[in-house]
């Protein structure tokens, strides 16, 4: 008799949690990074509501450590952010390089004030530039006087990382994080199969095609985020860290990958650099897609399924 | 009261049903092509057939366009335990006719989730050789689907090509080009062209997906049963998410 209560109640305990914790998909939005960060996670609401929370917590801790002008490098995450950056730096032949800040500032991409510098000003400011200027001393960046670091172009990326790991951690098995050109997916999408990613046309409405993916990062370097025209000439915010000029010969880059940090990287650098296989070739996990200057796209590197439009 | 009863009363409650539920896939797609000129002769075992190893309601039903027995079959349903409803919003099943290019011989084929479902050990493989006996050809094609989207009336720019279920190629419809595709058992050949996709060669005995209209608007598809193979225009909705 006893045993029988005992089983109906442990029954009746494991059904009623059951009940309790039915698992949906969730979305959220939040503003992290000056730019509308999306989530959407299988999970009960109650633990979506955790998961908000961590994702925030993530997010304005990295948005803290690497905000324009911070000079701050006390952090863990700085250091840790500095080696991976520096070898990507390495690897692309210093065209990835978060030292470009004051190239920003003197094009008007930091105060808004767009303008064409002089030859003789871009001249002087490539002095400030080089990853390899910087030393580090018990576990500090010192930086020499006058350089500035921008970790625009990978911090995104650390960003989404830190937080998908969270998220695992506490149990979230199929979701994707999206911050505007930043993005990984794990798990199966709503409708059970991959991801489906549309990527941006860098010149028209809609889409250039439609990644599918699992378990995998991507994000976009364009030239039509942030920029100004002068007469016909575009210059855009993603600058050639040997001349000082906007790179030219390509209008948006994605990179497919393991990690986010290495894709927001590496799109950058690839980006930036006139021989994209090259850097690739270093990272074997990691594929690319290319739109030129003349609108032809091109895949290089490891293939991911990507279908055009 | 022995385990066995305990067992049967607690999991025949009402209050666990829905628990039973959520753990089967209710995000169920599943389709029966019927190639007949009379499916209200074949429908209802097939029909009752499905009811029985899905867990999906199935009750009532809608039928979108015009076929010359169309209200025949609603008769039959109607007759039996299916309630014929007006708007497809409502309805669990929509029936919608399509006419072959050329007259086939009379067949069906069941697709589970882009899959073509195997039937060979199943209560239907007798009704589907008794309707493989009979020549005479039709160019009727009854599709009868189970909670899925309908058809969108707008023209999809990919046709997602599912080989065994599994998905091998994503084919653009905006240029004209043509695409080989092997599988298991043949070969299936489909050639895209002015925004429609269409299959010209195949290794199959019966060639009824040479004979499906070539398709282009969102939710279309074209099946070859033999070959395993399936091809379906992909609605816009399907991007999940943008970068860039």
């Amino acid at each position: 008799m006893v045993k029988r209560i005992l089983l109906s109640f442990v029954f009746l305990l494991f059904f009623s949690l059951g009940c309790g914790t039915k698992e949906k998909w969730n979305t959220a939005t939040f503003l992290y990074f000056d730019t509308i960060c999306e989530i959407n996670l299988f999970c009960s609401p109650q633990h979506f509501e955790s998961c908000q929370r961590e994702v925030s917590r993530v997010f304005s801790e990295i948005e803290n450590c690497f905000s324009p002008g911070t000079t701050d490098f006390s952090s863990p995450h700085v250091l840790d952010l500095f080696n991976k950056a520096s070898k990507v730096f390495q690897d692309s032949d210093g065209f990835f390089d978060i030292t470009v800040a004051p190239l920003s500032r003197l094009w008007g991409f930091v105060d808004k004030k767009h303008r064409v510098p002089r030859p003789e000003e871009i001249k002087k400011a490539l002095n400030y530039i080089g990853m390899n200027k910087i030393k580090i001393d018990n576990d500090r960046l010192l930086l020499p006087p006058e350089m500035e670091l921008d970790w625009g172009g990978i911090a995104k990326g650390l960003g989404v990382d830190l937080a998908t790991k969270t998220l695992k951690e506490i149990g979230i098995s199929r979701g994707f994080i999206n911050t505007g050109g930043d993005l990984f997916c794990w798990g199966k999408n709503p409708s059970n199969s991959l991801w489906k990613i549309g990527i941006k046309h860098p010149r028209k409405k809609g889409f250039l095609g439609v990644l599918s993916l699992s378990e995998r990062g991507a994000a976009t370097t364009g030239d039509y985020q942030r920029y100004f025209l002068r007469g016909d000439v575009r210059y855009h915010h993603v600058f050639n860290p040997h001349t000082g000029y906007p790179a030219r010969k390509k209008q948006s880059v994605t990179v497919i990958g393991p990690k986010t940090l290495y894709c927001d990287a590496l799109s950058t650098a690839l980006f930036a650099c006139p021989h994209p296989e090259k850097i690739l070739d270093k990272y074997p996990d990691y594929g690319a897609i290319i739109v030129d200057s003349g609108g032809n796209i091109f895949k290089i590197g490891k293939s991911y399924a990507f279908s055009f439009i | 009261m022995d385990r066995r009863y305990f067992c049967k009363t607690f999991l025949f409650m009402p209050f666990l049903s829905p628990l039973l539920n959520a753990s089967t896939n209710t995000n169920s797609d599943l389709e029966l092509q019927l190639i007949t000129s009379s499916p209200h002769n074949v429908i209802l075992p097939l029909l009752k057939e499905i009811q029985k190893t899905h867990m999906f309601r199935c009750r009532d039903f809608t039928v979108l366009n015009y076929f010359p027995q169309k209200e025949e079959l609603i008769k039959v349903l109607s007759k039996n335990q299916w309630r014929y409803v007006l708007k497809p919003s409502q309805a669990d099943f929509i029936i919608t006719f399509c006419r072959l290019l050329n007259p086939t011989s009379p067949s069906f084929t069941l697709i589970k989730k882009d899959k073509v479902w195997d039937i060979r050990h199943k209560n239907l493989f007798s009704l589907w050789q008794e309707m493989n006996k009979n020549h005479q050809p039709s160019s009727w094609l009854t599709i009868v689907s189970f909670n899925r989207k309908k058809i969108n009336l707008r023209r999809g720019s990919f046709a997602s090509v599912y080989i065994d279920g599994k998905k091998v190629e994503s084919l653009s419809l905006k240029n004209s080009y043509s695409k080989s595709f092997k599988t298991k058992r043949g070969k299936i050949d489909v050639l895209i062209e002015k925004g429609n996709a269409r299959v010209v060669d195949s290794s199959c005995r019966k060639k009824i997906c040479l004979n499906t209209s070539p398709v282009s608007l969102e939710g279309e598809r074209i099946i070859c049963a033999p070959n395993h193979f399936l091809l379906e225009i992909d609605s816009f909705h399907f991007i999940d998410t943008v970068i860039g």
